[in-house]
């Protein structure tokens, strides 16, 4: 299952009293279901703050966003939370993981929101970690793992609901270039296995070019980039 | 355990993850523990009253008349008594005169409320081993006077009588048929005697009627039925009208002790509003990743009422077993004591009522649920974007 999604004249700026910050002037954007695109951009270019928008975590002060034929503006919060958990598998840039909870739990987590049946999501769960090569690590914390292997249960804890849209936001960051390599290579994999519509910031020019479209974000607005 | 719901199951692992905090752990103590020790003071508290409320009401409900009916002077007191014994749950009927006099003996003279009884002694003198007619003094003025059975004393009555050499008093010597025992509360000591020698002592003006009934509650509900078929100018009084200055004032102790100690409870509520603030406040940007993978605010701010709901239930069931525990043992093994020549009872007595210990829940789970309520709308209020970029 995968889905469109759309983006049309995206504007946000983040005022903080007399500051002003234009982020984003005006993102025009569609994206084909079961497409993998990636985005680069300098840091501070908005990249994180796209993304938010896109995954339904905020809306932007003009343009709208359509995720395979919704509208997000006409959702209301309870709505917004869950459409993000039935449509939308995160990675975060920076909280990967819930502390409090071993790496099996984490990747349950969009299940137990969805009220499905534990056991079943405990097998889909250990699952997707032993795809990952994580069966050893399941009942360990994420101050008990390596930077790597948790961001491979971020990304199995945003695939764990199949859901139609995936967006990462710099899952590779914070690695070494293997590391993220494989890393890459797994969401790549997964992604084509399951058709999902994915959209991954890096930094990492190298593994951009892997993704079916690069796109660069600066000044505020999005291009294509030759690869 | 693994089926919970998803607000009780993150609730339950902060609840267990945060006793690393030792700020959060201390917080948490409080509040719980202050609920327990709110609740616990309250029972005992309560309890203790009631215990004594039981005994003094007790004590002093024995020596009060069930329903008492003042006819007025003109009546015709043997009617009035016939037209009340018929109505039904009405179990005796006795006429009464009351009045003021003295007991002389052995050159002592002492006041005394006179209360004439026909027939048998009324139950409102309690204890005697016989009550057939006669004279009766109470216990303590027994002792005091080195009274028994057979001795000879003599009642005056404050009428006095004309005569050519001037205004004498009445007098009648009585010997003493039997004792009763005297109340540690009774401040006037109170002498029975049969009607008739009452009667000549103070006239017939002041007659009235003393009416048994099944019971306290059954006297409250006769007496309106009483009152319609006394005649006009007749007063019913119940035993509720002879203590009512008594009994509200052990009602307003009650609730004024209730208001008193709850305030430990009121403290306790808002170490629990601070506690859950301060939960959140560590937890936001997890709380901000789930609401991203799609817990609904609301759902998001049940973890924390969760959060504050076990705490209240830990503090509420430790209290509750504290207090009715305690209140159990103290008065089991009676173990506060009280100077019996002091006060009427030689220990404090605890009585747990079931709408005591009812009342202290309900306005304890009200504050705090309300409290934790107030905490928990923050998290229901935070934007995960937000929370997501601290
Ligand atoms: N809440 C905010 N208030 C004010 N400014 C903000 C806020 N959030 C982000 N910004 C600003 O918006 C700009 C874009 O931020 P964003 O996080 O989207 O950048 P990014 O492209 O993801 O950067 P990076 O590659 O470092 O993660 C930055 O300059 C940042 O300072
Ligand atoms: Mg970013």
């Amino acid at each position: 299952m995968s889905v469109p999604v759309e983006a049309r004249g995206l504007k946000k700026t983040y005022r903080d009293g007399a500051r002003r910050v234009d982020v984003l002037t005006g993102i025009d954007l569609r994206v084909e279901p079961g497409e993998f695109v990636s985005v680069v951009g300098p840091s501070g270019s908005g990249k994180s703050t796209l993304l938010h928008l896109l995954g339904a975590l905020d809306l932007p002060d003009e343009g709208a966003v359509e995720i395979g034929g919704t509208s997000l503006a006409a959702l209301d919060p309870r709505e917004l939370a869950s459409f993000r958990n039935r449509t939308i598998g995160f990675v975060f840039q920076f909280q990967e993981l819930l502390p409090d909870f071993d790496a099996e739990e984490n990747v349950m987590m969009p299940g137990r929101i969805a009220g499905l049946e534990v056991s079943a999501l405990r097998h889909r769960a250990r699952d997707l970690l032993a795809e990952v090569g994580l069966e050893e690590r399941m009942d360990h914390y994420p101050n008990e793992l390596s930077g790597g292997e948790r961001q491979r249960v971020a990304l199995c804890r945003a695939l764990l609901l199949e859901p139609p849209l995936l967006l990462a936001d710099e899952p590779t960051g914070n690695l070494d270039p293997k590391s993220g390599d494989q890393i890459f290579d797994l969401m790549l994999e997964l992604q084509a296995r399951h058709g999902t519509t994915a959209m991954v910031v890096t930094h990492n020019p190298e593994l951009a070019r892997r993704c079916g479209r690069l796109l660069r974000l600066e000044s505020g607005t999005l291009q294509p980039e030759s690869r | 355990m693994s089926n919970l719901p998803f607000s009780l199951y993150v609730a339950l692992r902060y609840l267990k993850s945060t006793r690393r905090d030792a700020l959060i752990t201390f917080l948490s103590a409080t509040a719980a523990g202050g609920i327990a020790l709110g609740i616990a003071a309250l029972i005992l508290a309560l309890a203790a009253l009631t215990g004594f409320q039981a005994a003094l009401r007790g004590e002093i409900l024995a020596r009060t008349p069930q329903i008492e009916v003042e006819l007025p002077p003109d009546a015709e007191g043997e009617a009035a008594r016939r037209s009340v014994a018929q109505l039904p749950g009405v179990e005796g009927v006795g006429l009464l005169i009351r009045g003021r006099g003295w007991l002389l003996a052995a050159g002592r003279a002492r006041p005394v409320e006179l209360v004439g009884f026909d027939g048998e002694l009324p139950g409102f003198f309690p204890e005697a081993s016989d009550r057939a007619e006669g004279l009766y003094v109470g216990d303590r003025l027994a002792t005091i006077w080195g009274l028994g059975e057979g001795d000879l004393v003599e009642v005056a009555s404050t009428r006095p009588t004309l005569s050519p050499i001037g205004p004498q008093p009445r007098v009648r010597r009585l010997l003493v048929h039997g004792i009763f025992e005297t109340g540690r509360t009774e401040q006037e000591a109170r002498v029975a005697l049969p009607l008739a020698e009452a009667a000549s002592l103070l006239g017939r003006a002041d007659t009235r009627l003393s009416i048994t009934t099944g019971g306290l509650d059954e006297a409250l509900r006769l007496a309106p039925q009483v009152a319609a078929v006394m005649p006009e100018g007749a007063v019913v009084k119940t035993w509720r009208d002879f203590n009512r200055a008594l009994l509200f004032a052990l009602r307003l102790e009650k609730g004024l002790m209730f208001v008193a100690v709850f305030l430990i409870v009121v403290v306790a509520a808002m170490s629990l509003v601070s506690d859950i603030t301060l939960i959140l406040a560590s937890k936001l940007p997890e709380v901000g990743m789930l609401g991203a993978m799609g817990a609904r605010p609301r759902e998001l701010q049940r973890v924390f009422l969760w959060l504050g709901g076990s705490l209240v239930a830990i503090g509420t069931l430790l209290g509750v077993l504290v207090g009715i525990g305690g209140a159990w043992m103290l008065d089991r093994y009676q173990l506060l004591s009280l100077p019996s020549q002091v006060y009427f009872l030689d220990h404090v007595p605890f009585l747990v009522r079931p709408t005591d210990v009812f009342w202290i829940l309900l306005a304890t789970v009200l504050l705090t649920f309300g409290c934790s309520l107030y905490a928990a709308k923050k998290a229901a209020a935070m934007r995960p974007v937000e929370a997501l970029r601290r």
